[in-house]
């Protein structure tokens, strides 16, 4: 007994380091700077329709590389993971419109200044509202976290409107063109474009109190990246390439070129699958990878740790209920952040979002799994157990051959539930900037802003393969019950 | 077989069984002989069953001392699924395992145990279904079998060990009244071929007619003990006569 229980540990500990020797990257000789970008953030950061990110940002990283003689490995995984993965040393820099601020520089260092983005208001095209002495008692949408959200927030007493705030620039600009709110607040960059590209608004306010972007690393780290940054910087704005790359995305020549473009597109639900599939099935891909992988290991984990709570030695029960109690009780997202952001601090390893995305999952999941896997062997009746040991079999086989397989028809039900929601919880996955299907129904949106459109298709895919896996569940069910 | 210098198969000593502080056997002694059918009687919940229980260590004695076929099974060091081996045990509920069919109920712990290889074992099973009257059903599972038929087939499936002791916990007391004899023929057979037999009871005609002693227990002491005749026509303790009066007239 107690042989197979350390054979139980050692499996696990196998699969984990097996995990997490995946994980060490070894430096080569010339170093590659890693290089976090935003990538639903255009004119600066977003994916351009034949797949690839594009930007001003992304644009002026690329020529400052050339001109510095860097290599440089861009990871378009969004604002927030690509600052959280330079503050866990996960990449090397970002460049994400971020915005230089007090706050900010005491965990970063930040280049020159690169952008100015005043913030601008703008509201509904026949609105009636001109400034901001017309906000009185309306309500006024704005985005979470934003440079724009604070400077509306700085003048809200003054004018006395009230607040909704948003996730996502789409959700904010469908706010104020629905008529539930009647102004957003926006860098005018930002606003600027996506007016270009068909968003039902206009600009009436002239910039103001905006602030400057800069290119970030972590304080104290990498200050060699800076000065090339900087250098670079220079060098293109002195032989006219930085203005060139402003003109393309916002220059008066390209407004019609991408309101030309914005036209022509077909934008019928089946119009934009054609236009996207590349994207979508790559997403899919990668939310069925993520699923495949997870259950298959979230059920080993779920069983071995199942097991230890029901198996006759205290250690074994105490520690399968502390795993379960801690990753049960943590939410998903937390999880995933901390592993993502939190491992690589403590362990000094660099680890990739997919890799975190598989350990979060097999964590949680695996935790829901023990549970009922637990519960499961406990439903099977003590005389069972008392049977076959009085025919004198030795606790292990009495297990695996009598109380198992009837343990295992009781889970059954739960093993199909769980594995649907393993599939439904890859979504969340999104925030650490896996390109599965959520992250990538987001990215979309950021740059044709159809959301209704375009979540009902990946509604649609959601629910598709939750159908193929429950009857593939129920076909396996049907032939374990014969 | 390691009894045999003595021709002793248990040999029970001062045994006391509490679950907390609920004292359930109270200072146990007995002895029961190679061959020996000793049937035990006694009002619910004086701890026959605990008794029974103790014997193949499915409870863990509190204080005493057990010697089961020359193993002391209060020592803590015995392999006790080398000493379960042999002996049967038959629940009141049979536990079968609906999982497996009744020949597999049967084969199961020879094979698992490297007893007999799979032939030879279930050559074995099916004359031990056959022996207990139930050879076409080898192939059913339990589910499909009545109450009689199921307690059948755990007795087979008891005997397939071939134990030297078989303990029978109230293997009547969940059957339908006309299951009864079936089972209690079986059991007549196995006293019949000389096996040493331990039977808690309500079957006051089968203890009669079949066992060598009868032992009385109440709260958890062995009030009286002695052989069939002596102990239902004469029983000498108060509680003793309390009780045969009240199954008796039942
Ligand atoms: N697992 C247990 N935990 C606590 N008390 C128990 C347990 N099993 C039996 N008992 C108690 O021990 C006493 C004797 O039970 P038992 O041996 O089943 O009696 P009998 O078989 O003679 O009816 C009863 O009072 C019962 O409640
Ligand atoms: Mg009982």
């Amino acid at each position: 007994m107690r042989k197979k229980l350390i054979w139980f540990a050692l499996l696990c500990s196998t699969v984990f380091g097996a995990l997490l020797a995946t994980t060490t990257t070894s430096h080569a000789a010339e170093k590659t700077y890693t290089i976090g970008t935003d990538i639903t953030y255009a004119p600066f950061d977003f994916q351009g329709t034949d797949g690839k990110y594009t930007g001003i940002d992304i644009d002026l990283i690329k020529a400052i590389a050339k001109e510095e003689n860097m290599k440089i490995d861009l990871k378009p995984v969004g604002f927030n993971a690509a600052v959280q993965a330079v503050e866990a040393n996960q990449m090397d820099g970002v460049i994400a419109g971020m915005t230089i601020t007090k706050e900010r520089k005491q965990q970063f260092d930040f280049s020159d200044p690169y952008y100015y983005a005043g913030e601008v208001m703008a509201v509904a095209k026949g609105s009636k509202v001109k400034s901001f002495k017309d906000l009185r008692g309306k309500n006024v949408a704005l985005k979470v976290g934003t440079q724009g959200a604070a400077y509306a927030k700085s003048i809200q007493k003054k004018y006395g409107f009230k607040i909704t705030e948003f996730d996502q620039s789409n959700d904010m600009y469908n706010d104020v063109v629905t008529g539930n709110s009647v102004a957003a607040f926006e860098d005018y960059p930002v606003m600027a474009y996506g007016i270009q590209n068909g968003i039902k608004l206009k600009i009436v306010t002239k910039p103001a109190k905006g602030g400057n972007y800069g290119f970030a690393v972590k304080k104290g780290e990498n200050p060699e990246l800076l000065t090339k940054f900087n250098a670079g910087l220079k060098a293109l704005k002195k032989n006219g390439q930085y203005d060139k790359i402003v003109a393309k995305y916002l220059g008066k020549s390209s407004v019609a070129k991408a309101t030309a473009t914005a036209k022509k597109q077909d934008n019928s639900l089946w119009g934009l699958v054609k236009q996207n599939t590349g994207a979508l099935g790559g997403g899919l891909l990668q939310t069925l990878y993520l699923t495949v992988i997870s259950i298959i290991l979230a059920t080993i984990f779920g069983v071995i740790i199942g097991l230890m709570q029901v198996v006759p030695a205290k250690w074994a029960n105490w520690l399968s209920s502390t795993l379960i109690y801690i990753f049960r009780g943590m939410p998903l997202l937390v999880l995933a952040l901390f592993i993502y952001i939190g491992v690589p601090n403590l362990t000094g390893n660099k680890i990739s979002a997919f890799l975190a995305g598989i350990i979060t999952l097999t964590l949680n999941e695996g935790a829901y799994t023990a549970a009922f896997v637990s519960g499961g062997i406990r439903a099977v009746d003590n005389g069972q157990m008392e049977a076959a040991r009085s025919l004198g079999l030795p606790y292990g086989k009495a297990m695996r051959r009598v109380i198992l397989p009837q343990g295992i028809k009781i889970m059954i039900p739960s093993f199909i539930n769980q594995f649907i929601i393993t599939l439904k919880d890859t979504s969340i996955l999104s925030v650490i900037g896996i390109l599965e299907l959520t992250q990538t129904g987001k990215i979309i949106i950021a740059r044709n802003l159809q959301g209704f459109k375009v979540w009902t298709i990946i509604a649609i895919m959601y629910i598709v393969i939750i159908t193929l896996l429950t009857w593939l569940s129920k076909a396996v069910e049907r032939r374990m019950n014969k | 077989m390691n009894a045999a210098e003595n021709n002793n198969r248990v040999v029970v000593t001062d045994l006391v069984k509490n679950y907390g502080s609920n004292e359930v056997l109270k200072g146990l002694n007995l002895t029961v002989k190679n061959n020996e059918v000793v049937c035990m009687i006694g009002p619910s919940g004086s701890g026959k069953s605990t008794f029974l229980r103790c014997l193949n260590k499915l409870e863990d004695p509190t204080s005493g001392s057990v010697i089961v076929d020359g193993y002391d099974i209060s020592d803590n060091k015995t392999n006790m699924n080398k000493v379960r081996e042999g002996i049967g045990m038959v629940f009141q509920h049979f536990n079968l395992f609906p999982n497996l069919t009744v020949l597999e109920n049967v084969m199961l712990a020879p094979i698992e145990l490297k007893k007999a290889d799979k032939e030879v074992a279930t050559k074995e099973a099916r004359a031990l279904l056959d022996e207990v009257g139930l050879a076409e059903k080898a192939d059913a599972y339990p589910a499909s079998l009545s109450g009689g038929q199921e307690q059948r087939v755990a007795i087979a499936r008891a005997l397939a060990m071939h134990p030297d002791i078989m303990l029978f916990d109230e293997p009547t007391s969940a059957l339908d009244p006309e299951m009864v004899g079936d089972v209690l023929d079986v059991m007549k057979k196995l006293a019949k071929q000389g096996m040493t037999m331990i039977v808690v009871t309500h079957e006051m005609g089968f203890a009669k007619e079949v066992a060598d002693r009868v032992v009385f227990m109440a709260d958890g002491h062995i009030m009286e003990e002695g052989d069939p005749q002596q102990l239902f026509d004469h029983p000498q303790n108060p509680r003793t006569q309390d009780f045969l009066r009240k199954v008796l007239n039942a």
